[in-house]
C-alpha cells in the first residue's frame, strides 16, 4: 500500500459493567488515551457475547452488561506507551494487538 | 450478456424511408443485429434534422416529413463491433455510422441469469485484506451521510461486502469527543466501516474513499478468508436443494 504507514491496532474486550474509580471503564480508558495524546480511540457496544467468565452478556431490563470493544490505532511506540497503563486499569477482559497499515486523512476544511 | 467496463457504442443515422432490399433499412439493420446476438439496440425517431443532402426534415411541412431522421444505437464489446461493422458499412448506403468508446457501469436484468460456473462475488479461502474506515456519524458527502455514500461507492465497485458499526464513545481526527448527548438532539457518534476483499480491489476502493473523506483514518490489516459466498436470492431456492458443499 503506497502512502500507508505501519502501525498497531489495539483491541480491548470487556463489559459495560466494568468500572474504574467509579466510572465506566471504557470512559476511563478513552480519557486516559486523550491524556497520553493517543491519536484516537473508538468504543463499540456489542449486541451479545460471552468471554472468560463464560456467562452470556446481554441486555436485561434494568442492568446493562453488554460486551464493549475499544479500538485504538496508532504508531508502535504510542501503543507500547499506552499498553502498561491499560493493563493496570483492566481487572479482567482481553487485550489483543495486530499489525495494520494506516493512513490518517486530515484535509483542511 | 454485456460486462462492466469499456465497450463500444455504435450510432447509425439513417432516414425513415431509406430502403434496403424492399424493406426499410432500419428494420433490416435491427433484424441483422438481433440475428448476430447483439445484447440490445434502440431506434429513436428524431423531431427534426438535416443531413448530407442539406434539406431540413421536419414534421411541420408534410412534403418534408417523409424523410425524418432515425437514430439507431447499440452497445457491444469492441470485438463484436469489429465483427459487425463491415456488414453495417455495406448496408448503410445513405446515412452515417459512428463508433464511440464508452464505459458500461451497470448491466442489470430482471430475468433469471444464466447459470454461471462461478458467481462473481464468490471468493476462495485465502489471504485477503481487512480495511477499517473510521469517520463520524455527522460527516456528510454531497448532502448524504458519508458512511452511506461510502457503502454505495463500495457496492458500485463490486467490493464483496461492507459493514457499518456505530460506536458509543470516541475521539480522533477532529479532536473532539464523540459522545451521545442526553437529549439526542445532535448525533455525532463515531462510525467504523469494515470491508474485506483482495488487496488490489481494496487499494482501488481506498483511493476513491480518501477523496470523499475530509478527515478520519483508514487502516489495513491482513486476514484469512475462510469462506465467502454471496447468496443470490434467485439462486437460493436451487441452492437449498443442493447438499452443502
Amino acid at each position: 500500500m503506497p502512502n500507508y504507514q505501519r502501525g498497531k491496532l489495539l483491541r480491548l474486550h470487556f463489559t459495560e459493567r466494568d468500572q474504574y474509580r467509579n466510572k465506566p471503564l471504557y470512559e476511563a480508558i478513552v480519557e486516559k488515551c486523550q491524556e497520553l495524546k493517543i491519536a484516537g480511540a473508538t468504543v463499540f457496544r456489542g449486541l451479545e457475547g460471552f468471554g472468560g467468565t463464560a456467562e452470556i452478556h446481554r441486555s436485561h431490563m434494568l442492568a446493562h452488561d453488554l460486551p464493549i470493544i475499544v479500538q485504538i490505532i496508532d504508531s508502535d511506540e504510542n501503543i507500547g506507551r499506552l499498553l502498561p497503563t491499560v493493563e493496570e486499569m483492566m481487572d479482567r477482559g482481553l487485550i489483543a494487538t495486530s499489525d495494520v497499515e494506516m493512513r490518517r486523512i486530515q484535509k483542511s476544511s | 450478456m454485456l460486462k462492466k467496463g469499456s465497450a463500444k457504442k455504435v450510432t447509425i443515422y439513417v432516414n425513415e424511408d431509406t430502403q434496403h432490399h424492399l424493406s426499410a433499412l432500419y428494420q433490416d439493420i435491427l433484424a441483422f443485429l438481433l440475428h448476430k446476438g447483439v445484447s440490445g439496440a434502440t431506434v429513436t425517431r428524431a423531431l427534426a434534422g438535416f443531413g448530407a443532402h442539406q434539406v431540413i426534415h421536419t414534421p411541420n411541412i408534410e412534403a418534408l416529413s417523409e424523410h425524418l431522421p432515425l437514430r439507431l444505437e447499440f452497445i457491444e464489446s469492441a470485438e463484436k463491433v469489429e465483427e459487425l461493422l463491415p456488414t453495417l458499412y455495406d448496408m448503410v448506403t445513405d446515412g452515417l455510422i459512428e463508433v464511440q468508446d464508452t464505459t458500461i457501469v451497470k448491466v442489470a436484468t430482471r430475468e433469471k441469469q444464466q447459470a454461471e460456473p462461478k458467481h462473481p462475488h464468490e471468493r476462495k479461502a485465502g489471504k485477503a485484506k481487512l480495511m477499517r474506515i473510521f469517520t463520524g456519524e455527522a460527516d456528510r458527502w454531497n448532502d448524504e451521510p458519508l458512511y452511506e455514500a461510502i457503502v454505495k461507492r463500495l457496492r458500485m465497485m463490486d467490493i464483496a461486502g461492507a459493514t457499518v458499526y456505530r460506536g458509543i464513545l470516541g475521539y480522533g481526527a477532529k479532536g473532539h469527543t464523540h459522545k451521545q448527548n442526553l437529549l439526542h438532539t445532535k448525533r455525532d457518534l463515531p462510525v467504523m466501516i469494515s470491508v474485506v476483499d483482495s488487496e488490489e480491489k481494496l487499494s482501488q476502493a481506498a483511493e476513491a474513499i480518501e477523496g470523499m473523506m475530509q478527515d478520519g483514518l483508514i487502516a489495513f490489516s491482513d486476514v484469512d478468508i475462510v469462506r465467502l459466498v454471496h447468496a443470490n436470492p434467485l439462486k437460493d431456492a436451487e441452492n437449498a436443494k443442493l447438499p452443502a458443499r
